[in-house]
């Protein structure tokens, strides 16, 4: 429906669609808070080093020949480029904040996938007129306000969800205003690839020779829909402007977060723990009302002079008990405490499924889940969280390459496949380094802890090398030796020497 | 002191499980002064020919063995479960050593049995019977970690050690089994040692320490890592305990062996007593061609000498000279009597059974090479040069001192007609008598790239781009590298992880990947050919080969039969087809008419496209030059555009005296006989055999000694004492200092390169009929051309151009007149025309497009586009769509255009359920609302759909354009003075970078006149990379040279050129 207001000639279209399309989007997100950058030409690379490429550019850039696709070197040649990393928390930031100024308009706005690297959504203004007045003044002042934010976008409203979203990428001068009924006519000089095609429907359409959306929507709809089925329907109707569409709009993120500001720095932790009482109950309550407890808590405390600190706890299982959250968070705090005084809090929870323990009637007691958090936690704060866990060994040549790994129960097939082997042997963590004296190719004696003995038997070397590819490259020898002391005291040990640093140290004692 | 000889070697022939090459492990024993080593590669001999070579050049002896995988022996070792690790299920390996010649039979035969018992290319392994059957002759050691004993140890302790060690006594004999022991400083390892070692002393059987090596050095133990993770699939980070737990494996001298090995010095001693017993030599291999069974069980001899006779009465009959007929009766007798003296009858009767299986079966088939020089392959009808009519030398095919075998090449037509004749021959000798050799692929730039991307991990798309970036061309500068290619594609090569890239990728270079087989190299054995080498499953069905390429095969005097396929014997074979079909003239290869001075007229005027040998654009630049008017000529100027002369600097004299430029003289006057057909510069490998013999009294042997030793640039020792040899021998005969430089350097330059006079011959006798068939029957070797593509210089669209320009009129395909294949079309006011063939619509399968010709002969013309796609239902969407998007349709009722017959498929290939039919065909009679192709459009279709057009070349559409630019067409150019400046435009139809030009590019340019050559200078080109290689069209402006009817534009600036957006193929690089 369009009705003309009373006052001029103002257009109301009813229902209305807007499409807000954003170019550039990596680029954008990134430079919109750096405005300094801004005015110069810059690029966006994405990928690992050293193969990145070049995945968005502003104008000034595009201007000077940057395009998609180079690759650093390439760049070499473009004096005055300034060129950026690729930053996925900064384009979710910016998806948050063009999501939540499309909110001060309506709260219904949905997320349109793009080609290529733009963002783009669409709002629908249907009955809003009379708060914003006519469509030439909603889409201006939702431009205004993007803009305010420091985003160039381009803006399509029509009265059809598909048509604003076709029409938005070429909106590049000014915004575009379809008039109701006449979507079909303004559609119609775009090109096929403003419908987003299969690979399919392009090979096809491009067979039959057609350019344009108008030469779709003009084809006989029968004799479509008996070449290209259903979907050949829905492609016309949507050259036409006429396909309908079930508005889908985005959810609010359920995000658990909470967030502080202190008026001047905390210092101690007892008051840090005073404020996180309360915030977890804020968290808790809310994962409750969705059946939830929290997996994990991460706490990020801005610091005194800038920077932050950030911890994060996981307990085995998601809980929704305030004070073991505290506890954990307590004894983690205490362990890595923040080196500067606390200017503000920012929570945030992972929600999970409510802990469901089924155990069985003759399985031997376990200690409580909750309650050996609590004891891992006391102990991680001890020795540091890397040292905590189960070793698993690593598949590879070097001695004692393992990764950590959380406690786990094992199960009783993996108990049989226990190592049936016993070494009797215990190991110096961390190795002592002493000092070799050698004969030739052997070893003559050794200096340890002041103390002096000399080499009875010697087995070895045992030679173990790689990792040749990489900065991590090793290389060493181990001896098994039998060394006696003045006083007569016999030492049975392996003994290790790092060959690319020349470090001699015992790794372990025979029994 | 004691000796120490390393008795378990392996190289990188051990296919990804060694990294060095066998000459790399003889470097290394010679450097450790270790007097003999033994090659035991995996499952076969395939390195033993190089080892065997490389180390008797160095004065080392190569014992032979191998490692043959065990199939009843159980598993090899691998880590214990409890460790995480990734290795597979393998048997073991029994390390395998050759006492004596029927050691090494053995080891043949036994690899040959469990390689042939798989039914395809695969590894294979013995059984314990296979063993038990071929166990003579040979000394079996325990192995390292891939042997039985460790992995009987560790499975089962040292019990099971002893049973198995038992086992192999039984199996080999209590003599001939060896406890093997190796240190590479691994505890386990050491653990199995100690138990071996009081194994061997219950069973009382010998220990002998060996190093199990991989490589030659400890650097190179990088490369097996590399190899390794190539092998299992896998990168470095997670091939974890999959690759070498440290670098041991290397070539060790006697003095660290003896340390390592002080506690049992026996070990050590052992290696040097049991060296003693590898009497087997690889040279000792008692190969023996087969002799030929005579139909009438006469002596091959008088067999051979009567076919002789009566080839030469046959050959030489109707030439009605009875001076030439004697002169060639006397040269069969002296060349029958070395070939008896040599014992060689055997194999020119089995050459000549094939020539005879091949003619039965009306398969064409002419000899090339060095075989054109004697007057008996002649008369056997191998070849089809008269020797004696064009004075060829025989010694240079065969003499009395020549250490290898003769070599005679046979070209047949490429296809199926080839497999019929390898096939043959596989019948005749049986499987076990004859096989084709292999041929070695090895890490060349662009696999390396990829292999080594893999092994540290890159990702896929990165690899695409890594391994796109190498080996484009064929010229690379001096100093470029592997690196330079990755810099210019923007690559950091300072970073750590590419530096370290791109020198393992340099590294692999040459290293061997796997065997294939040889194109048609074929060996043939008296008696068992799986004696004297290994044979195995070729991956294509029906075809075995032996583990040597035909390098080694040469080497060891195992003497073969090329049987290759040459694309333009099958054209030729075409062409005495079709000619007689349709034009009625009856063609006989052999009586062809000789000098037509049409066909020199068109070979003068380099208009050559198509033809064999003289079509490339470098032949075109010098055959007006040349303006050959006799066969002679072109059997000059196809061995003239050779990379040897332009080194030599030969070409131009040959040249400008050819064309009255420069005076005919000779370096001495008893040259003049050798060099007097090629105006006094030497052009032929037989000249310099000859001028070696004239001024340097050289005998015939050993001026063939110098043409190899030139040849190959290992010997370079043997060519210093050759070249003394001959300046002494210049020096004796008094001639001049200078005149000796002269004359050393034209030997150097050619016989890297030259052509012998013979093969330059029979290629000149294939190019000469090519040009015949094309300037007297055109639509039939267009037809013939097109029918056997690819082949040649020029892509199909410049062969359909070429010939539309020579007034042939090309039809497009069209499915109510076209056959599979393009057919000569006879028309009413009796021209001949051409029509292509289904096959040429892409995607278009041959069962679909034999489908479609077949229905259209049983049940008549199809009616409309529904009747095409229901009687022959094999069709479908794609299929149809591809042959109305190139206008196959269009001459169906009812179709107006292209895309109306699209329109009309995209409903037929839906087709409706029975209940809906009626009414869909009320709604069908309404015409198509597509509109019709622009002839843009319509020229896209064609190129994507054919390759090419029938219609206009896509140049003629811009013409008043372009003239309005000033530029001029490619037949405009013809007529500008020399040194104009000129612009020129055309679609690229060929891009080079030769070798021997030094950086510069030529480019051909097509237009719808004709062809014009553009080159680009190196510098042009390093600021304009991108335009020269990938522009479609392009125009060019720069000085034109218009020398001797040779015209080329230099170019001085490039530009690219919107014509179109059709997909033209260009043929880059060759």
């Amino acid at each position: 429906m369009e009705r003309r207001c009373g006052m001029g000639a103002r257009t109301v279209i009813e229902p209305l669609y807007v499409c807000v399309y954003v170019p550039e989007f990596p680029a954008q997100a990134m430079l919109r808070l750096r405005r300094d950058l801004a005015r110069l030409p810059a690029a966006v690379l994405d990928g690992d080093p050293p193969l990145e490429q070049i995945c968005s550019v502003n104008k000034l850039a595009l201007r000077l020949g940057v395009a998609h696709g180079m690759t650093c070197a390439e760049l070499d040649c473009f004096t005055g480029l300034s060129v950026l990393r690729r930053s996925r928390v900064e384009e979710h930031g910016a998806r948050e904040v063009l999501l939540d100024t499309a909110g001060i308009f309506t709260p219904r706005v949905e997320v349109r996938p793009m080609s290529g690297c733009a963002f783009a959504m669409v709002l629908d203004m249907t009955g809003s007129s009379r708060m914003f007045g006519a469509v030439e003044q909603v889409v201006g002042s939702i431009a205004a306000k993007l803009q305010g934010l420091q985003f160039v976008v381009q803006l399509a409203a029509s009265a059809n969800f598909h048509a604003a979203v076709c029409v938005a990428p070429s909106a590049i001068s000014a915004p575009v205003i379809l008039s109701r009924g006449k979507e079909a006519e303004q559609l119609g000089r775009l090109p096929l690839a403003a419908l987003r095609l299969s690979e399919q429907q392009a090979d096809t359409l491009a067979l039959w020779g057609l350019k344009t959306l108008a030469e779709l929507a003009a084809l006989p709809e029968v004799d479509v829909v008996v070449r290209l089925g259903q979907e050949g329907k829905r492609l016309q109707l949507l050259a036409r402007g006429e396909c309908p569409h079930l508005m889908v709009p985005e959810e609010a993120v359920f995000a658990l977060e909470e967030r502080i500001e202190f008026d001047a720095p905390v210092e101690l932790l007892d008051s840090l723990l005073f404020v996180l009482g309360p915030m977890l109950d804020q968290l808790i309550l809310r994962a409750q009302n969705r059946a939830l407890a929290l997996a994990s808590v991460t706490v990020k405390l801005g610091l005194d002079g800038g920077g932050e600190h950030q911890r994060t706890i996981k307990p085995a299982l998601p809980v929704a008990q305030r004070e073991i959250l505290l506890k954990l968070l307590h004894l983690d705090l205490q362990a890595h405490p923040p080196p500067a005084g606390v200017v503000g809090v920012f929570v945030s929870a992972e929600p999970g499924d409510r802990s469901k323990v089924q155990l069985g009637l003759f399985a031997p007691q376990l200690p409580e889940p909750t309650r050996l958090d609590v004891t891992l936690a006391r102990i991680a704060a001890l020795v540091g969280e890397e040292c905590v866990g189960r070793a698993r060994l690593g598949d590879g040549h070097k001695p004692d390459s393992f990764t950590m790994e959380r406690f786990t129960v094992p199960d009783a097939k993996a108990r049989k496949n226990s190592p049936n082997h016993s070494v009797a042997m215990r190991r110096c963590r961390p190795p002592v380094a002493l000092l070799m004296q050698r004969e030739g190719s052997g070893l003559k004696g050794f200096t340890m802890r002041g103390r002096r003995y000399a080499v009875e038997k010697a087995y070895g070397p045992w030679r173990k090398s790689g990792q040749w590819w990489s900065p991590e490259v090793w290389s060493h020898e181990e001896w098994d030796v039998c060394g006696k002391a003045n006083g007569g005291e016999t030492l049975l040990c392996l003994i290790t020497h790092d060959l690319l640093r020349n470090h001699w140290q015992l790794e372990a004692l025979y029994d | 002191m004691t000796e120490y000889i390393e008795l378990h070697a392996a190289s990188a022939f051990s296919f990804l499980e060694g990294g060095s090459q066998p000459e790399g492990l003889v470097r290394a024993a010679v450097e450790q002064q270790m007097p003999a080593m033994a090659l035991l590669d995996r499952n076969g001999v395939y390195g033993a020919a190089r080892f065997h070579a490389s180390a008797k050049e160095n004065g080392v002896r190569a014992h032979i063995g191998a490692e043959i995988a065990a199939a009843d022996m159980g598993e090899r070792l691998r880590p214990p479960l409890w460790l995480p690790h990734c290795h597979g299920v393998q048997p073991v390996r029994l390390p395998l050593l050759c006492t004596s010649r029927t050691g090494y039979q053995n080891l043949c035969q036994l690899i040959t049995r469990f390689k042939m018992r798989e039914p395809g290319k695969s590894e294979g392994s013995a059984t314990l019977n296979d063993f038990a059957e071929f166990a003579g002759g040979l000394v079996c050691l325990t192995g390292g970690d891939e042997g039985p004993l460790a992995a009987a140890l560790t499975r089962g302790g040292e019990e099971a050690g002893r049973k198995t060690v038992q086992q192999l006594a039984a199996l080999f004999g209590q003599n001939n089994v060896y406890v093997e022991l190796q240190r590479h400083g691994d505890r386990a390892e050491e653990w199995r040692n100690q138990a071996a070692m009081r194994i061997a002393e219950s069973l009382r059987l010998p220990i002998v320490a060996t190093n199990g090596v991989r490589y030659a050095t400890q650097y190179e133990r990088e490369v097996l890592d590399v190899f390794t993770c190539i092998r299992n699939k896998t990168d470095l980070e997670c091939a974890g305990r999959l690759l070498q737990v440290n670098s041991q494996r290397q070539v060790r001298c006697a003095r660290t062996m003896r340390a390592l090995f002080s506690d049992v010095p026996e070990a050590i001693e052992n290696t040097g007593l049991l060296s003693q017993r590898l009497e087997f030599e690889l040279g000792d291999s008692g190969y023996e061609f087969p002799r030929y069974d005579t139909p009438t069980d006469e002596p091959m001899e008088s067999y051979l000498r009567k076919l002789v006779a009566e080839g030469i009465e046959k050959r030489y009959g109707p030439k009605r000279n009875p001076g030439l007929m004697q002169k060639a009766k006397k040269q069969a007798a002296r060349e029958l009597e070395l070939i008896t003296k040599l014992g060689f009858e055997g194999y020119f009767l089995i050459v000549w059974d094939i020539i005879q299986y091949c003619q039965r079966n009306d398969i064409l088939v002419q000899g090339r090479g060095s075989a054109a020089n004697s007057v008996v392959c002649y008369a056997l009808e191998i070849t089809v040069i008269d020797p004696i009519e064009m004075d060829l030398l025989f010694e240079r095919f065969l003499n009395e001192n020549r250490s290898e075998w003769p070599d005679i090449d046979l070209d047949l037509p490429s296809g199926d007609k080839r497999e019929q004749a390898i096939q043959y021959v596989y019948t005749r000798y049986g499987q076990l008598g004859a096989a084709m050799t292999a041929n070695v692929i090895t890490y060349r730039g662009k696999s390396a790239a990829r292999e080594v991307g893999k092994a540290l991990g890159f990702d896929e798309e990165t690899l695409g781009r890594l391994s796109g970036l190498i080996g484009q061309w064929e010229w690379r500068k001096k100093d470029e590298t592997i690196g330079d290619n990755f810099r210019h594609a923007g690559f950091d090569i300072g970073h750590k992880r590419i530096a370290k890239y791109v020198e393992l990728c340099e590294r692999m270079q040459d290293l061997p990947r796997h065997l294939g087989q040889h194109s048609g190299g074929m060996v043939i054995c008296q008696g068992q050919l799986n004696k004297v080498v290994p044979l195995e499953r070729a991956s294509m069905p029906g075809r075995s080969v032996v583990q040597w390429d035909k390098e080694d095969c040469a080497q060891l005097g195992i003497i073969k039969v090329d049987l290759l396929g040459l694309g333009m014997m099958a054209v030729i074979k075409d062409c005495l087809d079709l000619i007689p079909r349709h034009y009625g003239d009856a063609i006989d290869l052999a009586q062809l008419p000789a000098d037509d001075p049409e066909v020199y007229k068109t070979l003068r005027a380099a208009d050559t496209v198509g033809m064999f040998q003289v079509e490339s654009r470098a032949q075109m630049a010098s055959i007006p030059r040349n303006a050959p008017t006799k066969f002679y000529d072109l059997v000059v100027q196809v061995a003239i555009i050779r990379p040897g002369p332009i080194v030599g600097k030969i070409m131009h004299p040959y040249m400008r005296r050819r064309q009255g430029k420069e005076k005919v003289t000779y370096p001495v006057p008893e040259l003049e006989p050798v060099l007097h057909r090629t105006l006094g510069v030497p052009i032929f490998q037989e000249q310099l055999l000859r001028m070696a013999m004239v001024v340097g009294n050289f005998s015939g042997a050993e001026a063939d000694e110098l043409r190899k030793a030139v040849g190959m640039r290992r010997s370079l020792e043997k060519m210093k004492r050759l070249m003394l040899k001959l300046r002494d021998g210049m020096t004796a005969n008094k001639i001049a200092c200078e005149t000796q430089d002269l004359i050393v350097q034209s030997i150097e330059s050619f016989a890297l390169y030259g052509f012998p006079e013979s093969h330059a011959a029979s290629f000149a006798m294939i190019a000469y009929a090519s040009a015949y068939f094309k300037v007297k029957y055109l639509a039939a070797f267009t037809c013939a051309m097109l029918n056997n593509q690819p082949m040649g210089f020029y892509t199909p669209a410049v062969l359909v151009k070429d010939a539309q320009r020579h007034k042939l009129r090309v039809r497009p395909v069209d499915v109510l007149a076209s056959n599979a294949e393009c057919t000569v079309v006879e028309e009413e006011d009796g021209t001949r025309s051409l029509r292509l063939g289904l096959l040429y619509a892409r995607g278009l399968k041959r069962r679909n497009a034999d489908a479609l010709v077949m229905e259209r002969q049983r049940g008549g013309m199809f009616r409309d586009v529904e009747d095409l796609a229901l009687r022959v239902p094999a069709l479908n969407r794609s299929d149809l769509a591809q042959l109305a998007r190139i206008g196959a349709l269009n001459s169906l009722p009812d179709v107006g255009h292209r895309r109306d017959a699209i329109w009309q498929i995209e409903q037929v290939s839906r087709p409706v359920g029975p209940l809906l039919r009626q009414h869909e065909a009320a709604g069908q009679a309404a015409g198509s609302p597509l509109r019709m192709m622009r002839n843009e459009e319509r020229l896209i279709a064609d190129y994507a759909g054919t390759g090419l057009t029938t219609g206009p070349h896509p140049m003629a559409y811009q013409r008043a354009e372009l003239r309005a630019m000033g530029v001029l067409s490619a037949r405009e150019l013809q007529q500008q003075p020399d040194g104009r400046y000129v612009c020129a435009a055309g679609c690229v139809i060929a891009r080079q970078r030769p070798g021997t030009a030094l950086g510069f590019i030529f480019l051909s340019m097509e237009d719808e006149t004709g062809i014009a050559n553009v080159v680009i200078h190196p510098d042009l080109y390093e600021r304009q990379r991108v335009i020269v290689t990938r522009a479609k069209f392009l125009k060019v402006e720069g000085k034109l040279q218009n020398q001797d009817g040779v015209v080329h534009v230099k170019a001085e600036r490039l530009e690219l050129l919107e014509v179109s957006a059709i997909e033209v193929r260009s043929h880059d690089f060759h």
